[in-house]
């Protein structure tokens, strides 16, 4: 017989992580039939949705690009930051039953989550730029290490509010149907379908305390020569709101790590 | 071994902290030995339980594990619902540090639960049964040196419950266990050793026999 041999935290956690995104990616991939379509048809389909409501299939331009591209830029860009807030959120309530093995903690549930909806996004991306670039659009990004800045920023800053919201909706219960309400105006605040530059004053400088709305600007202005960036649009103030979010997120697991396993 | 010392426990309510279940527990289960825990319900097996595993705190109080211990097997806890059964023991291995000899023990796993194809169906389709005998053959995968079982062999017709004594029976000169069962026809085929539970604090006995009594004697009141 092999005794359980003694193993290091560091070694606990990264064998945890593993498992659990092993499992996350499972059920996200595999359970229900053809869960794995839904990957590209969501993202699509709202694609679809927006530019039909805008009227800007294949023949405008907005900001200086073309009007598929700037849709399609600002919802990929956008998924990255919203996607994992709203599904590392859950994270805790969905994989209650884990913490009956000590080694599951619920921030580890909050990080493989938005480590699991990073590659998925990535993955999406990758598929839907492919998709456009066999219809003739433009796909390839000017600066692309610009655009692994803005995503990377983007992405962080859906960590920070996931540990956050995590954290907090399962010590408040009542805040996850608020969460829920606030996040549909998030999309028109974000500056997914419409240019900041566009926005007059002073409602610009209004929606530009929104850092996912500087995170889509610095990514366009990446990502197209031609893109008209609002002169405001730092990606230093995304990363600091990303910094923040995920140092409060952490601290609000740490002081309340025990009433977080509690059922 | 494991030291049990001066346990508190309350919990936090809707209504702020709620009453103490465990109020100054001591106790140290010495190695290799069988232990019952007997008490009405609500007298705080489970959640002692819970502490001893390591997955809660003690609101005061320490509690010393000198050695390896398993979760708490019982009433379907630490498996999803929606995963298989070999997807769920995959993923134990793969916590545990098991990932180059995953095969061997899920073959293990699968043949000691003994339930057939479900193996391969989703947890969520499994008699309170089969989940008990999941469970079982989980932990029984890994050598711990003390098996924490919360009543995870109710459920478990007495084929199985014979198969897990006997298992025991084999781990007995170099593992323990601490159960929690309400049946006294299954803590006298585990267990030597007991603990009586009551009112938030927790007596020794070194025979199960005498811990049945006393809490027989208490529950005749």
């Amino acid at each position: 017989m092999v005794f359980v041999k003694h193993r290091t935290s560091t070694n606990v956690t990264l064998t945890t992580w593993k498992a659990l995104f092993l499992r996350e990616a499972v059920t996200r991939l595999a359970a229900g039939r053809a869960a794995w379509v839904w990957l590209f048809a969501e993202p699509l389909a709202y694609l679809v949705f927006v530019m039909t409501l805008f009227g800007f299939i294949f023949h405008r331009k907005v900001g200086g690009v073309d009007g598929a591209m700037f849709v399609v830029t600002g919802l990929l860009g956008f998924n990255f930051a919203r996607n994992t807030f709203v599904r590392s959120m859950e994270a805790i309530k969905a994989n209650a039953a884990l913490f009956a093995y000590r080694q599951v903690h619920p921030i580890d549930t909050v990080l493989v989550r938005a480590a699991l909806e990073a590659f998925l996004n990535l993955l999406s991306a990758i598929v839907l730029l492919a998709g456009a670039s066999l219809f003739n659009f433009e796909v390839l990004p000017t600066d692309p290490l610009g655009v692994m800045g803005a995503i990377l920023g983007l992405w962080l800053f859906g960590v920070g509010v996931g540990l956050i919201l995590s954290a907090s909706t399962k010590l408040v219960t009542e805040l996850g149907k608020v969460i829920n309400i606030l996040i549909t105006p998030l999309t028109f605040i974000s500056g997914v379908m419409i240019p900041a530059s566009t926005v007059p004053q002073p409602y610009r400088d209004m929606l530009l305390f929104n850092p996912i709305l500087h995170g889509l600007e610095c990514l366009r202005g990446a990502y197209f020569a031609a893109y008209h960036t609002v002169p405001e649009a730092s990606l230093a103030f995304l990363y600091l709101c990303a910094l923040t979010t995920v140092f409060f997120g952490l601290a609000l697991h740490v002081r309340y790590s025990r009433r977080l396993v509690a059922e | 071994m494991i030291i049990v010392n001066d346990v508190h426990k309350r919990y936090m309510t809707d209504h702020g902290a709620g009453k103490w279940v465990l109020r100054g527990v001591n106790f140290v289960i010495p190695p290799h030995v069988n232990v019952g825990l007997v008490g009405r319900n609500g007298a705080g097996k489970s959640t002692l339980l819970r502490l001893i595993g390591g997955i809660d705190t003690p609101t005061r109080g320490t509690i010393e594990r000198r050695c390896s211990v398993s979760w708490p097997m019982g009433f379907g806890g630490g498996l999803q619902g929606s995963l298989t059964g070999r997807q769920n023991a995959k993923f134990v291995c793969r916590i545990h540090g098991h990932d180059e000899d995953i095969a061997e023990r899920i073959a293990f796993i699968e043949d000691f639960a003994g339930i057939g194809n479900y193996f391969d169906h989703a947890v969520k389709t499994y008699s309170s049964g089969m989940k008990s005998r999941l469970q079982f053959a989980m932990s029984m995968a890994f050598d711990f040196d003390v098996y924490i079982s919360d009543e995870v062999t109710a459920a478990g017709d007495v084929a199985f419950t014979n198969k897990a004594a006997a298992a025991f029976e084999n781990l007995a000169n170099h593992a323990g266990l601490i159960m929690v069962s309400h049946s006294e026809e299954t803590l006298r085929q585990f267990c030597q050793a007991g603990i009586w539970l009551h009112e938030g604090q927790a007596q020794w006995f070194d025979d199960i026999e005498e811990a049945l009594a006393r809490y027989n004697e208490s529950i005749s009141k």
